[in-house]
């Protein structure tokens, strides 16, 4: 019996209110237009709002995914239990996936943290993007944290907002340099577009190796 | 003496342990929502009700009759077993998570394991997990787990309604109704009867086995509908 091959996987964490899932409504189209195919998992603590947000955009409106592959997770008590101590419930739904369709490219998964303790679990991502917001202050990435330090991409959204917040986007970039040293950032507007090529560009490459998918006729929904 | 299995039992007792548990209120959640908990007492009675009408009728059976059939190397029995509690789980979210948090736990028992030996009926029993000849219930794996390694079959039970227990009170003060230390006292109030049911407990038959929380069941599946919840169930 031929071993049922292991699905790459993306943890997109972040702050509530940063757009996490904003950020996977923005990628996954561009993935799929592609020809890649992904599955979403939404941790939530208190709710499935952000998966059923999900499924209204991504399959209702865009039709670009069915809503069986967006599921959420209502985590109960702390987001980073569920990614980072004990990823079981995750690691149970990711098997329950793998088993339903091996043929996927990507899964992501999604979960709400605050900078300093959200990371996943290595046994959960093999990416991990870091997502947050310029309306924090621009004081955000110098103050470190586990997901600005060790985060594989820091995201950094809203730029639009900067200047009604008073936050100084040249001193995030001068910062989020230092503290990142060779690791990546990029600034974005998840509302707009603006830079989010650059994260399915990364995810492409750096998860998906830049292999081509293999179009197959069910592969377009 | 050897007293590897009491560590073993610490460990799996441990939230730390990873099985995914954390998440569970068990139907507390829901009774809470509805006014039927208010304080510390009723999380008391609720946790012993479920205690007497659901975990020592029927999951404590179940772990009893699964540590059996584990030690006699009987998948047959496993299997049946796995099915028959997995068919009494009436609720969908009570089904799914019994058996999620039952595949993660031998999962992680059987990675712990260096004796390959002493592991293969856990191996066996996920090979059946993984051709969906079984389900992997959460008292069935637990009950490969215990033997596997070395628990006790009292000790078993004792850590089977404690870890029930302390994951209530720990939903309980999440959800704001009691804070840490009723919880401790709580959990001491209930030491008496976790001890005695862990040393009196009989194995009995797979037709023995049976389960009356009508109430929680009900609010359970109420929380299935529920858009806002901290806990899976």
């Amino acid at each position: 019996m031929l071993k049922n091959k292991k699905i790459a996987k993306v943890g997109i964490g972040g702050p509530v209110g940063s757009g996490k899932t904003r950020l996977i409504e923005r990628i996954v189209p561009i993935l799929i237009k592609r020809g890649y195919r992904c599955c979403i998992i939404s941790n939530d603590v208190i709710s499935k709002e952000d998966a059923e947000r999900m499924q209204r955009t991504l399959s209702t409106e865009l039709k670009v995914m069915p809503e069986n592959m967006i599921i959420g997770i209502a985590t109960g008590g702390c987001p980073h239990t569920a990614i980072r101590e004990d990823p079981t419930i995750n690691l149970a739904v990711i098997e329950e996936i793998e088993k339903k369709d091996p043929n996927l490219d990507l899964i992501i998964i999604e979960s709400g943290g605050d900078n300093v303790m959200t990371t996943f679990s290595p046994a959960l991502a093999d990416y991990f993007i870091y997502i947050i917001d310029v309306a924090g202050g621009d004081k955000y990435p110098r103050k470190g944290g586990l997901g600005i330090e060790s985060s594989d991409l820091l995201v950094i959204n809203k730029i639009d907002l900067a200047a009604h917040v008073g936050a100084d986007l040249a001193i995030m970039e001068r910062d989020a340099k230092k503290i990142r040293a060779e690791k990546s950032y990029v600034f974005v507007n998840c509302q707009t577009g603006e830079g989010i090529e650059y994260v399915a560009e990364n995810i492409i490459k750096s998860v998906l190796f830049d292999k081509k998918p293999i179009v197959k006729k069910d592969r377009i929904r | 003496m050897n007293t590897n299995h009491e560590f073993f039992l610490m460990q799996l007792a441990d939230s730390f342990f990873p099985s995914g548990m954390f998440g569970l209120s068990n139907g507390l959640e829901s009774l809470v929502k509805h006014d039927r908990i208010k304080n510390e007492q009723d999380v008391l009675n609720f946790i012993e009700q479920q205690i007497e009408f659901q975990l020592v009728p029927c999951d404590c059976l179940v772990f009893l009759i699964a540590m059996d059939a584990a030690r006699n190397e009987n998948i047959e029995e496993l299997v049946e077993v796995d099915n028959r509690f997995y068919s009494m789980r009436l609720i969908r979210e009570v089904r799914n998570t019994s058996v999620r948090s039952g595949s993660q736990i031998l999962n992680c028992v059987i990675q712990m394991t260096s004796d390959k030996n002493k592991s293969k009926i856990a191996k066996d029993f996920q090979k059946k997990i993984k051709s969906n000849e079984t389900v992997g219930t959460y008292p069935v794996c637990l009950g490969i787990t215990a033997n596997l390694l070395g628990i006790p079959t009292e000790s078993g039970i004792r850590m089977m309604l404690y870890s029930f227990s302390q994951s209530v009170i720990a939903a309980a003060i999440r959800l704001g109704i009691i804070e840490h230390i009723s919880g401790q006292k709580i959990l001491i109030i209930l030491s008496d009867k976790i001890n005695n049911i862990s040393t009196n407990i009989k194995k009995e038959s797979l037709n023995n086995l049976w389960q009356l929380t009508p109430l929680t069941d009900i609010f359970q599946m109420i929380h299935e509908h529920n858009n806002s919840k901290m806990f899976i169930t």
